[in-house]
Formats: structure tokens, sequence, C-alpha cells
């Protein structure tokens, strides 16, 4: 390749990356929704539970355009044994002249967006969905009888998960037996001003709270495919949305709910493959000075540090991440 | 490996796993543009302080403990992150400056951090470089890189050398190999032996003579080595009963009226002294004090009247023309014994310098706070390195010799010592810093040893002592032998 590769001063303790998305951008604030709240029983079945990340992360800048890494982490839980496969990081360097090619290699090209119009950081979330999507099919058509979960939620028709997509991906998992649970960690649901995660705050664990309407809001193209609940599943844990299949009947979505209760530990109320699975997908900073590293010896590539203009700028206050 | 910091004296470089470095290795920073280079050791590896480290290994161990898994890594790019990961900040400590190939004295000069090379510098280069000459070599033995570490002799003449560690790491073994060096170039070395260490100097481990043999002479107190009383100077019988004896100043008066009268008579022997100190007039408490030293004298069996079991000591090492070691064994003498031994000998010695009968003597003294007294530690290191005495200590008890010691001493032989008490008492030798003591010292294995001071040209250097083949006395005697181990473990089975 030869060049160089620039680099940022500013690399925290852990970079992070991308993790996928918490919760597609889905501006619902529903007016009239019908709510149900049911008691949980933890069903001790020893159903394998498994759950699929994926991060990703800017490396750096050559002269045509950014070098990111992606990686995805698999984690499974079989009557209390955990194992997991990590895959990647894979890096690719994304320029102005192979977006577009990026893009189509996606296959999630949204028509109404020109691959021109896309930036840079765009198609490298596109790249980190595509391999998401790629291991969650992997899952969903190599497991049986299994819990499946996701992180973020069960959105489609965005440019990067068209209903299509998710539709057969639910589809091969209901037909092997399995579950999907999308667990969202953040989400902008509200209802009547409110988060809908605080409507369940004072009742007393493991509950779950089944929001009826939300399945059938439409915005645009953007639909939600799955049952949406907010669950809340031991003392002192957190309330999540949690999106389910929906195309399993709600006592079937319960009962997996259930089952995460008895086969699967949880910390703060979220559950341990999912947390894992984050964890083994995320970036540190010393992976990415290795990675850059790599990118740098294999490719020929000079690293030049880019001071941060922020820093520059502002001096101690000037402390947002930037790109 | 890129020069990172520089804080002081102290240079901070940063090396990657494949760069084995480690601690006392030499260095120099190479700049090209101005044809200089630095010279710095390695006081210590450090891991480099990487970003998210911490998270890292959290993540590993969370991940080794209760999970099984792979990692499906196409393009191995989990090598370079562990390489970075195991990078690695070595502090070290500049020693000196080339420029044109030759040593300079310039420690403010400061390479570029970008242009500047870095490489190991093999201790062979480095002797070359601050020519440390081998014209009367003592092979000491290995460095860390297997080359063999020869000294000059001379850097040991002249000189005030102390050798230290703590118990069992082979301090009386480089003095052997030190004692056996300088007889073999011909210098005449007495050794203050306190437990029989050094009687089997001039045997092979086999039993057989060595070709040092002839050399060493071993000279036990009241087996065979009884000076004559008539031959013994009044200086030094006055020196044995004033500091071993602590004889007050008015019974010294006495005694040397009686040692003169005697003299004069031409009567003077161990019996007659006695009968003298019995016989004269004087007041009583001073007969007594004189008597109590006299019957002292006579117990430690060193003195004699029989001239045919007497030696000359003085004789004795002037007939080692080709070099020797008199090995003067004190393990069977009482603390009393031994004072007055080592006050015949070093009263003696200082006689024989004083007028020219030796030429210069190297004297080894193993845990000499046990037999030396208070005021000799100064003659030392002030009057009688200028009469030709140069003295070699060895101790465990690094304490026990004084700080002024330590600050004066041309040589310094460092072994093992973890103790920090230990470190910060030989930490105040002036022949290098505090922080290579303390970092190299503390980490130093059996055998293994760190030189200071003039044989090595105060650069400091680790030296692996090379094995002599000589029968070993040193041991400490066991209960439990290896027969008995052996028989334990039977025992053991039986259960």
């Amino acid at each position: 390749m030869g060049g160089y590769l620039q680099v940022s001063t500013d690399v925290g303790e852990v970079i992070g990356g991308r993790s996928g998305e918490d919760e597609n951008a889905l501006p619902l604030n529903p007016k009239i929704i019908t709510a149900h709240l049911t008691t949980l029983k933890p069903v001790r079945d020893g159903t394998p539970i498994i759950a699929i990340d994926v991060s990703s992360v800017k490396i750096g800048e050559t002269e045509r355009g950014i070098l990111c890494a992606i990686r995805g982490a698999i984690v499974w839980n079989e009557r209390g044994k955990y194992g997991y496969l990590r895959v990647g990081p894979f890096p690719f360097h994304i320029t102005e002249e192979n977006k577009r090619e990026m893009v189509e290699l996606a296959r999630f090209h949204h028509p109404s967006m020109a691959a021109s119009l896309l930036r840079l950081a765009d198609v490298q979330d596109r790249l980190s969905k595509l391999m998401e999507r790629w291991l969650q099919m992997s899952i969903c058509c190599s497991s049986y009888g299994s819990i499946i979960l996701w992180d973020g939620s069960l959105t489609a028709g965005t440019p990067d998960t068209p209903v299509s997509l998710l539709t057969r991906l639910l589809e091969i998992a209901r037909r092997n037996g399995n579950s999907i649970l999308a667990f969202s960690k953040v989400t902008n649901v509200r209802l009547l001003g409110r988060r809908i995660t605080d409507l369940i705050w004072k009742y007393p664990p493991p509950c779950v709270l089944r929001l009826d309407d939300l399945t059938t809001l439409m915005k645009g193209q953007i639909r939600v495919m799955g049952n949406v609940y907010v669950v809340k599943l031991c003392r002192g844990g957190l309330p999540f949305r949690l999106d389910v299949d929906g195309g399993i009947p709600h006592s079937q979505g319960v009962l997996a709910i259930e089952r995460i209760l008895g086969n699967e530990i949880l910390y703060q109320g979220y559950p341990e493959t999912l947390r894992l699975a984050h964890i083994l997908s995320t970036f540190t900073a010393s992976e990415v000075i290795g990675i850059q590293r790599f990118i740098a010896e294999r490719y020929n590539l000079k690293v030049i540090v880019r001071p941060s203009v922020r820093r520059m700028l502002f001096g101690p206050f000037g402390t947002r991440f930037e790109d | 490996m890129r020069l990172y910091k520089k804080v002081g004296d102290t240079v901070q470089i940063l090396s990657f796993p494949d760069e084995e470095v480690e601690k006392g290795s030499y260095l120099i920073i190479e700049d090209e543009k101005t044809g200089r280079g630095l010279i710095t050791q390695v006081i210590d590896v450090q891991f480099a302080n990487v970003p998210g480290i911490m998270e890292e290994l959290l993540r590993d161990s969370a991940a080794d403990e209760f999970m099984n898994g792979r990692d499906f890594d196409p393009f191995n790019a989990a090598s370079h992150i562990l390489y970075i990961q195991d990078s690695r900040i070595l502090i070290s400590k500049i020693r000196g400056m080339v420029e044109g190939g030759r040593l300079r004295v310039n420690n403010s000069w400061l390479p570029s951090r970008t242009r500047s090379t870095i490489r190991r510098l093999p201790i062979d280069s480095l002797i070359k470089l601050v020519r440390i000459e081998r014209k009367f070599p003592i092979n000491l033995g290995e460095t860390r890189e297997s080359s063999q570490l020869v000294i000059d002799a001379r850097a040991l003449d002249g000189k005030l050398n102390i050798i230290t560690g703590k118990k069992g790491t082979g301090k009386s073994h480089l003095s052997k190999l030190l004692i056996l060096g300088l007889v073999e170039h011909g210098a005449t070395v007495v050794v203050l032996d306190l437990n029989g260490e050094y009687t089997s100097l001039g045997l092979k481990a086999d039993g057989s003579k060595n070709r040092y043999h002839s050399k060493i002479h071993i000279l036990k107190p009241g087996v065979n080595f009884k000076v004559a009383l008539s031959r013994v100077n009044l200086p030094v019988i006055m020196r044995i009963l004033t500091y071993s004896l602590d004889l007050p100043g008015i019974s010294s008066r006495e005694f040397r009226r009686i040692w003169r009268f005697l003299k004069e008579r031409g009567s003077l022997s161990l019996h007659s002294l006695g009968e003298a100190i019995m016989g004269w007039k004087c007041n009583q408490h001073v007969k007594d004090a004189l008597y109590s030293r006299y019957y002292a004298l006579l117990h430690s069996n060193l003195f004699t009247d029989n001239l045919a079991e007497s030696i000359d000591f003085g004789v004795f090492l002037r007939r080692m023309k080709g070099g020797g070691a008199v090995i003067i064994d004190l393990s069977d003498a009482s603390p009393l014994d031994r004072k007055i031994i080592v006050e015949y000998i070093l009263g003696k010695v200082q006689e024989l310098l004083a007028q020219w009968k030796l030429r210069a003597l190297f004297l080894f003294a193993e845990e000499a706070h046990l037999y030396l007294r208070e005021t000799y530690w100064d003659d030392i290191i002030t009057r009688m390195r200028h009469f030709g005495l140069f003295t070699t200590f060895i101790t465990n008890q690094p304490n026990t010799i004084r700080e002024n010691i330590y600050r004066q001493a041309d040589n310094i032989f460092l072994f093992n010592f973890v103790n920090e008490h230990d470190l910060e008492i030989i930490s105040r030798a002036a022949r290098v810093d505090v922080d290579t003591v303390v970092s190299i010292v503390r980490d130093l294995p059996p055998h293994h040893c760190l030189l200071l001071g003039d044989v090595v040209k105060d650069f400091p250097i680790v030296v692996k002592v090379r094995d002599l083949d000589i029968q070993t006395m040193g041991e400490t005697r066991l209960f439990f032998t290896k027969e008995k181990v052996e028989a334990g473990k039977g025992l053991i089975a039986s259960l």
C-alpha cells in the first residue's frame, strides 16, 4: 500500500468501538399503549443461551480514507458452561473510491441513499452490521432449541437492516426452534414523555411488562419486528427494553425470558452471555495500537500521530473523543 | 528499541519482547548525525504503560478462568497485539559518552529521540572501549553474554576492597579466586580465616595437590604457628596488651619497664616474664592487671620459649619471594585469642612494611568485626595503605563495616541482598548510584556478583563467578545429610 497511517493522540484506556447499536433510531412516542405486567418464574431446563455482539473501531487515517477494524464474538452458555468464538479483528481500508463497492458488498444498499452521500464512518457501521448479521445468520442456522440473544432491538427498515433480511433471520431461527431476544441497554421509546424502562421501576422483580401496541407501530419504512417488553430480571438490577421475535406467541416469549432467568447468570439484570460477547468483541486501546502496528508493518505504512485539534484549541477542555 | 524519556542521569528506553535485554546489560544509543553515542546500563526492566492493558488482562483472565473458547484470527493480528502488550521500558543509567570511538566525560549530551538507534553493547566491546587492561589477568568468570570477564590484578593493588552479600551467595568463593589470582602474579597474601575455609586452597576437589600447593601455607596458632617471645618487639607486644587485652596506661608503663629490664639482662622469655611480674615492686592492682594479661598471653598458645617450635613470621613472609598465601586458621581460637593473634600479625606486618622488609601485602579479612579493634578500620583506610597493606573485607553483615569505609572503598564486589536494610547500607558506596545497587543486587542469582570500582573502571558489570577446582571447606556442617534424607524418603514411602 505504502504511504502513511495517521493515528490520533487521544487513545483512551478503552476505545470500546461501535458495538452494534442499542436500539435503532426509532423515534416512537405512542399516545396509547396497552401494558400487561407478568411475574416471572425461573425455568431451569438447561436451554442453551447464545449471544452475539460485534464491535468496530477506527484505527487511523490514510491519505485516501480511513482504516477500521471489526471483530465479532459469539458466547454460549450450555448448562452453566461458557464458551466463546471470537471472529476477527478484520481490518478494512475504506476510501472514497471503494466505499460504493463496500456498501454493495453489504447488500443492504438503501435505494434512497446514494453511496456517494455516505460518510466513510457510515460505511464502517455498515460493514460492522454486515458482520453482525452474518454471525447472527450462522447461529440461527446452526442452533436448535436455543435462546439467541442480540444486542439492540428487532427494528427493521433501517439502511443496514432491511425488513426482508430481519424477517428471514427470524424465520430461520423459528424453524430451528430458537427464540431470538434482543436486549437494548438504552431505549428512546417514551410513553407519555417517560422512558418505557421507567414504567417497571416500582414492581418487584423478576417481572416483565408487555407493551402490545408498539409492534404495530411504523414510521416510514421503519418497523418493529418483535414483541416489545420491559424486563426487570433481578433485585437491584436495571430494567431493559427487550424485543422478542414477534412470530412466536406471547406465552412462548415469556417462557424464553423465564428460561433466561433459570439458566443464565444475570449481572445487574443483564444476561452474562451477552455481557461477555460485548466484552470480548470490544477493542481496548492496546489492541488498537497492536492493530495499527500490524497494518503499518504489513502494508508498509508510516504511522503519523495526528495532533488533537480540540486539545490544541481548547487545552484541557477539549476532551470530546474525536473521530 | 526506542529512546523514550530522559530524567537526570536516567533514560527510559522502549523495548519489545523479541529484544532480549536484562538488568545489568549495556546499551549504546547512537546518533549517526552527530557521531556520538551514549552508553547506558539497564538497571530495571518494567512493563510499558500500554493504555487499556488493565481491561485487556481482566478480560483475558475472565475468559481463561471459566470459559473455553477460541479465536478465528486469519490475519494473526493477535500476535501484534500481544507484542504491544508485552513491550517493556528499560530504566537505564547513563554511564558515559562515546565520540569518535573514544570515551568522553559528557553526560549532558542528549541524543535524538527520533534519529538515534539503540543496540546492545556487548561487555567485551565495553571493556575495549573503556580500556580495562589485562596485563595481570585474573579471570573472574562469565558475563551474562557468556564472555569471559578478566580483570587486571593491578586494580586491586593499593586498593581497599569489600566483598559482601548474603549467606551462601559465593563471597568466599570469589575471595579464594582473587587470592589465587594474586598469588599467581607473585603477590604476598595473608588471609585471616575465621572458619578454616581457606585451608584447602592448595588442594584440588579430589584431594590431590594443585599447582598452588607449594605457595599456600596454613598456619594454625598454637599448633604450627608459635612465636618466641624473645623475638617479639616491644611495640608489637604493647599493641596486643593495649588493644586486645585493654591494659590500662599505668600498668602499660610498668610492663614496659619489666620488658626492658628482661631484655637488657638477655633473659626475655615467657617463664621469666611471669616471674618478673610476680616479683616486681609495684602497686598490687597493677601487678594483678599485669598478671591477668600475662596469663591471657600464655593461654593463647601463640607464644613459646622453645625456639625450635617457633617461627619468625617476618622471615616466613619474606621467604615467599615468588608470591604465596599465608592462611591464618582462626577456626579453633577463642574470641580473645583471635584478637591477640590478629593484633600480633598486624603489628608484625606493619613493622615489616615500615622497615621496607616487605614491599606490599594483600590482607583478606573475613568477618573482620569479630577480631579487629575499632580504631583499626580508620588505620586501614588512612595510614596502612600508604605502608603497603591492601585489605579486602569479606562479610555477610554489611552493617559491620562503617559507612566511611564504603565511601572510600576502591572496589566493591556485591553479591545478592534482599533485605532492605542491607541494601540501604551497601547503597552508600560512593562508586555507584543507589538505584543501580538496589535494583541489580536484589535480583542477582547465587554466584553472580556485581563488580563496582576500579576493576571495571566504574562501569558496573555483573559476572557469574567461575568454578574453582579446589576442595571446598566453607560448607555448613548439616545434621540432615544426603544419606539421612534418602532414608527419610524410604520411611515416607513405607507410610
